[in-house]
């Protein structure tokens, strides 16, 4: 097991390689650089952008670049923002914090809500109450993200009772740690919300669809047979030999989350890595971008790991065969 | 729990169906009819064989019985009465303290019959659990003794197994005890044998036999195979097409004139005044010889650097006349499919030679073509989206055979040649029976004009009279294109009829060559074994299968 993870981490990483080595050659490719609107300046001399261009590096070769960059990541700087004029990862952290402060709470509470009714609703199948959640889940999936940030913003607006974006209020940090904490829970409802609601519908129905291929199995019939408890037969043993597929998108629906949340700060203000994203790609930041892409595919790349780690714990036949 | 528990009378039967029928909603709006007006009784302590071909509607009976019909299933008229009382009426707690407390279930398949990600003492302990009120050592102990019951000297370790570690005898007994834990009155057990090899299929019956003595335990016993019910069932009923056909003791039906009952009691009867086998000349050479063949297969574990060799065939000697049939006989696990896949090409053997016509296999592709498998189940073997059609032209086509039109006249000719009505050449493949799928994979089989057919288990998942047809068809079509068979099998069914040769195996090795007359005469321990497994399971008088 510790060295079927091991093996995996260093797939992590080797994937992780690939995709810096593929976002500089995109960046390549792309046209116009961080000093391309600065050249339609017309009082800047061609001397000085010439000093511009190597003061950032821009006028080496690929090569070198990747391996400066390469070389300021092991340091843990990850390059150098162009338009912030400091380390990359000063300013990645503290929005990969934010992200995460959103993502983590939503990935548990989907699942949460999930699971256990896509359990009940696969034990309803073909009644009224299932057709009902397929049709809701129809309509949730084919959601677009962003209306579902935008519901979220009017709701916000309409009631008042929510604040319309932002991590915390203005004078928040001088209240002292609860009333900071419970004015940053304040903020972080609307946003989670609507990431669950953005992300609960593909995971139910999975449940849904893998517990109801498993409630029509033989063995699940002879445990009807045997007398079990309707409870028991839906979460002891269904649940269970459902859980594999489920697993396995566990590392998906971190995917799907991450993408909903960029969106989803975007518009709602939340100072995570979406806003940070889409404003180094518009000023074509390159680090800042490139260190953004690599934080979501190492949270990707955790996310798979952990459900592979859930899938040992959980399926005695994976434990056997690795 | 016991019956006084509902507070019913002495007299009334333990379970009783009165005009039952049960139809089917099937897709595209049709309705299959399942079972009609079946009347069944049974007493405490009786039991009472159903003896039926596939599709006859004996797994329907099962499942109403227990009030366990799929949801496109339903009871159209007619009740089931459990001590007088309709189940129809039974709140989902009585339906539950009734399944597994009063009557209990065991299926056909004892690898689907468990979950497989939960350990065994959970499956078990739960089912304890579910009708009694108990504390955890006295689960544990309980289960010990079941478990020691249904023939296990190793409670403990079986408990702490998954049910992918067993071997399908022992799931089969692990499923017997959970149906026995909470000491039901009534055992349906429904086709409990078919899925397992002769041998195994013996200790099981033994198994029943023993416990329904002990526990004077009513039991409905459900199968294809007559033989199996001379030594269980007091009382047989007969089923065909959801009907009953006729009901009475073994004595009684031996005697019946109706033809359905005589082909369910005696399948090989009606293969009698068959053309003889082919007899091959003694002077040809052989059609394929098999010298010290070979193969191991390795296993490593993760944390471990020790390799596991599990050796599968150890220095097969073997030689076919051309135009005979060579059985194979073996448990589970002798190496008899290994053996088939090697010689058929889909594995390569890591030392020995395989000479087809005295020529080394070198040239595969045209040595394949001539060696033609057939496995056991034609349902995973065969797409079920293709046509009946699609399936037996497929090897024309990658032969590119002559001419399409002289390719279309050959796939019919081929399906009709196997029995099957060349009309239904445009049927899904899947929607054909699990006999007639059988018969399609012959008639691919012979599409690509082979000289030796084998034939992995190609019977095992049919019921009997169907196995007798098919023996029959095969006997038939070896005379007319003098095909050579190797025939692998782990029960002795037809064998007699069939065989010129037989050849027993058991890990790996060949311990046993002889004739199908000095099966029974032969010394060697496993070729014992499965003679004697055979005559348990087929009853004096019932089937000469040896």
């Amino acid at each position: 097991m510790i060295r079927y993870l091991v093996r995996r981490a260093g797939h992590g990483l080797l994937m992780l390689f690939g995709v810096s080595i593929l976002l500089f050659l995109l960046f390549q490719a792309a046209p116009g650089d961080f000093l391309s609107e600065v050249k339609l300046n017309s009082q800047i001399s061609p001397e000085t952008m010439a000093q511009l261009r190597a003061q950032y590096g821009l006028d080496q070769s690929l090569p070198i670049r990747y391996w400066r960059w390469a070389k300021s990541s092991a340091r843990g700087e990850f390059g150098y923002s162009f338009s912030y004029n400091a380390p990359a990862s000063s300013l990645l952290w503290p929005r990969a914090r934010n992200t995460l402060l959103l993502s983590v709470p939503a990935l548990i509470i989907s699942w949460l809500i999930a699971v256990p009714l896509g359990v009940l609703v696969a034990g309803w199948k073909g009644k009224w109450a299932d057709r009902l959640f397929s049709g809701g889940t129809s309509a949730l999936l084919a959601l677009p993200d962003v209306l579902i940030a935008l519901f979220a913003l009017l709701i916000a607006l309409k009631t008042g009772m929510f604040p319309v974006g932002g991590m915390t209020s203005v004078n928040a940090q001088d209240q002292g740690w609860w009333p900071w904490l419970r004015d940053l829970g304040w903020h972080m409802l609307l946003p989670v919300a609507a990431l669950v609601v953005g992300s609960l519908a593909i995971i139910l129905r999975h449940v849904r669809n893998s517990v109801g291929e498993v409630l029509e199995s033989s063995y699940m019939r002879a445990a009807e047979g045997h007398g079990l408890p309707r409870y028991k037969l839906l979460f002891g043993y269904a649940l269970p030999a459902a859980a594999n597929p489920l697993i396995s998108l566990f590392g998906l629906s971190v995917a799907v989350l991450l993408s909903v949340s960029l969106l989803i700060e975007v518009v709602m203000s939340w100072p995570g890595l979406g806003p940070l994203l889409l404003e180094a790609i518009l000023a074509r930041d390159l680090f800042v971008v490139i260190g953004a892409v690599m934080l979501s595919t190492v949270f990707l790349i955790a996310g798979n790991l952990l459900g592979d780690v859930l899938l040992y714990a959980f399926d005695p036949r994976i434990r056997r065969s690795l | 729990m016991t019956s006084g528990d509902l507070g019913l009378s002495k007299t009334e039967p333990l379970l009783r169906a009165a005009a039952l029928s049960v139809d089917y909603d099937a897709a595209g709006g049709d309705v299959v009819r399942a079972l009609r007006n079946l009347d069944l009784e049974i007493a405490d302590g009786e039991s009472i064989g159903v003896l039926g071909e596939s599709g006859s509607g004996k797994s329907s009976l099962a499942l109403a019985l227990l009030h366990l019909l799929p949801r496109n299933a339903r009871v159209v008229a007619g009740r089931v009465e459990h001590r007088g009382r309709n189940l129809a009426e039974f709140s989902s707690a009585q339906l539950r303290e009734m399944r597994g407390g009063e009557i209990a279930l065991i299926s056909q398949e004892p690898a689907l019959a468990l979950n497989p990600v939960l350990p065994l003492r959970r499956q078990l302990a739960d089912v304890l659990l579910a009708h009694h009120k108990l504390g955890r050592g006295a689960v544990s102990s309980r289960c010990n003794e079941m478990l020691r019951e249904v023939g296990f000297p190793d409670p403990e370790r079986i408990m702490r197994a998954y049910p992918h570690e067993l071997s399908g005898g022992q799931r089969q007994r692990v499923a017997i005890a959970q149906a026995l834990i909470c000491r039901p009155r009534l055992l349906i057990a429904d086709e409990p044998l078919s899925a397992l090899d002769a041998a195994t299929q013996a200790e099981i019956l033994e198994l029943l036999q023993r416990l329904k003595r002990d526990l004077r335990l009513a039991m409905l016993f459900i199968t294809h195979n007559a033989g199996t019910l001379a030594a269980l069932a007091d009382n047989i009923i007969v089923m065909r097409e959801g009907e009953v056909v006729t009901r009475g003791s073994m004595g009684k039906l031996q005697s019946s004139p109706d033809e359905y009952v005589q082909g369910m009691l005696f399948p090989e009867k009606s293969l009698a005044g068959e053309p003889g086998a082919f007899t091959p000349a003694a002077d040809e050479r052989p059609l394929l010889e098999v010298r010290g063949l070979s193969r191991k297969f390795v296993e490593q574990r993760m944390l471990s650097r020790r390799k596991f060799v599990v050796s599968s065939l150890m220095g097969i000697d073997l030689s076919l006349r051309p135009g005979s049939t060579v059985a194979v006989l073996g448990r589970s696990g002798s190496g008899k499919s290994t053996l088939a896949r090697c010689l058929a090409g889909f594995e390569t053997a890591d030392s020995g030679d395989i000479i087809f016509r005295g020529h080394p296999e070198e040239k595969k592709g045209g040595v394949r073509r001539r060696v033609q498998m057939i496995f056991q189940d034609a349902a995973t073997s065969i797409n079920p989206r293709f046509t009946a059609w699609q399936v037996v032209a497929e090897p024309l086509e990658i032969a590119q055979w002559k001419t399409e039109a002289e390719r279309a006249a050959r796939v019919l000719a081929l399906m009709e040649e196997v029995g099957l009505d060349p009309e239904w050449a445009s049927r899904l493949a899947g929607e054909f029976s699990g006999g007639q799928r059988q018969r399609l994979a012959l008639a691919r089989a012979l599409a690509a004009e082979p000289e030796l057919l084998i034939m992995d288990e190609a019977l095992s998942g049919l019921d009997m009279p169907l196995q007798a047809q098919m023996v029959r068809l095969l006997i038939h079509l070896q005379a007319r294109h003098g095909l050579t068979y190797l025939y692998i099998s782990h029960d002795l069914n037809f064998i007699s009829l069939f065989a010129q040769e037989v050849i027993v195996m058991e890990a790996g090795r060949i311990v046993d060559r002889t004739t199908p007359a000095g099966l029974a005469v032969s010394t060697n321990p496993a070729t014992r074994e499965l003679v004697e497994a055979s005559e348990r399971l087929h009853a004096p008088g019932v089937e000469a299968a040896v």
